[in-house]
């Protein structure tokens, strides 16, 4: 349920930014959130579409999310790879559990597209 | 009459009527989703930097024993240091009760259905806990958060150290089931101990997910209807006190 609280913070944000460019409205809002965020993607976009009727600035934005999929490079073998596997991943290739994450943690705005 | 949606006076209607006419423009924003919370939490942080006080947030299930194991650390600790709770719950000041009638300052923070505190109600908290102690010093603050495993990990609150507990009656997979609570943790409590005869809870294989999970994660084993590893946990925090400023997270 935490996807409300940020949601909620998120349409404040989204306002703040778009009265300091005078926009008339917000037309899209475009994020990228992780597989291993722990991010709900349809949870968000729920919360979102309800929370943002209340703002005239911002009830018609669309909200587009980019999943960002979980990538590791291993510490070992120093191959990357790609994988469904959040919990305890290892290398499909050595079996190693050493790793680094690329990408996959991700929870950000990236940007919006404003009628002026 | 408005044809969009049939009442009386024509106006706008940005819900279904097109965004037209105006000129379209991109802005670049690039930045997380939790910047609001990052940012009250940064403000807390300093303040309990620059005031000398080592805070602790605790998370766990409802029922882990967090009230429990704070009511123990009271008794134990208040004589030695001065303490202070903030308690966080959806309903009640029950909790904050039951601190104070360990002569300990307790301030409740009813969230009203939110599943987790955040950093501006710990803000607005920590001024009136500080009413309270009329401007006697805070060695320590305990946090404790509302119960659920899932909600208060993605919140910092400015804490040095993020405590999670499980009990042994909730069973051995929640290191697995909710690995963001133990991957942003600095220490982990096993609460309950006493009961380890009655359930199945392989203590060595909980231990084991959760460190593969975060292998720095500092584990206490506790019961506090027994003391049995209480010391352990005290003795812990002393050695936090005696850390210089700024206090940091981790062992």
């Amino acid at each position: 349920m935490h996807e409300v609280s940020i949601a909620l913070s998120m349409v404040n944000e989204l306002a703040r930014i778009a009265k300091e460019n005078n926009a008339k409205y917000i037309s899209a809002v475009n994020l990228r959130i992780g597989r291993s965020s722990g991010i709900v993607i349809d949870s968000l976009k729920f919360a979102f579409d309800a929370i943002k009727l209340e703002n005239p600035l911002i009830s018609s934005a669309e909200i587009v999310i980019e999943e960002v999929p979980l990538r590791y490079e291993c510490n070992d073998c120093k191959i990357s790879f790609e994988t469904d596997y959040i919990h305890f991943p290892s290398c499909p290739d050595c079996k190693s559990y050493s790793l680094k994450l690329l990408s996959g943690d991700e929870m950000d705005i990236v940007n919006m597209e404003l009628e002026v | 009459m408005c044809d969009t949606c049939g009442c009386e006076n024509s106006h706008e209607h940005p819900l279904h009527s097109p965004l037209t006419k105006g000129e379209v423009k991109t802005v670049e924003i690039n930045q997380s989703l939790l910047k609001a919370n990052e940012d009250a939490a940064s403000h807390n942080r300093e303040h309990f930097d620059s005031n000398g006080i080592f805070t602790l947030n605790l998370i766990s299930s409802p029922g882990s024993g967090k009230t429990t194991l704070l009511e123990k650390t009271a008794e134990a600790l208040k004589d030695e240091f001065s303490l202070g709770v903030l308690e966080g719950d959806i309903e009640t000041d029950l909790d904050a009760e039951r601190i104070r009638k360990k002569g300990v300052p307790a301030v409740q923070l009813t969230t009203g259905g939110a599943c987790h505190l955040d950093s501006v109600l710990i803000h607005k908290g920590m001024h009136e806990l500080e009413h309270q102690l009329n401007g006697k010093k805070m060695d320590i603050l305990f946090i404790e958060n509302v119960g659920n495993l899932v909600c208060p990990s993605f919140f910092n609150l400015g804490e040095h150290v993020r405590v999670v507990l499980v009990s042994v009656p909730e069973g051995p997979d929640k290191p697995i089931k909710y690995p963001k609570a133990f991957k942003t943790s600095h220490v982990f409590i096993i609460t309950k101990s006493d009961l380890l005869p009655y359930f199945d809870f392989d203590i060595e294989k909980v231990k084991k997910d959760a460190l593969s999970l975060n292998p720095d994660l500092k584990i206490f084993v506790i019961s506090a209807t027994t003391g049995d590893g209480m010391g352990e946990w005290f003795t812990f925090l002393r050695n936090k006190l005696k850390s210089p400023p700024p206090l940091r997270g981790g062992d």
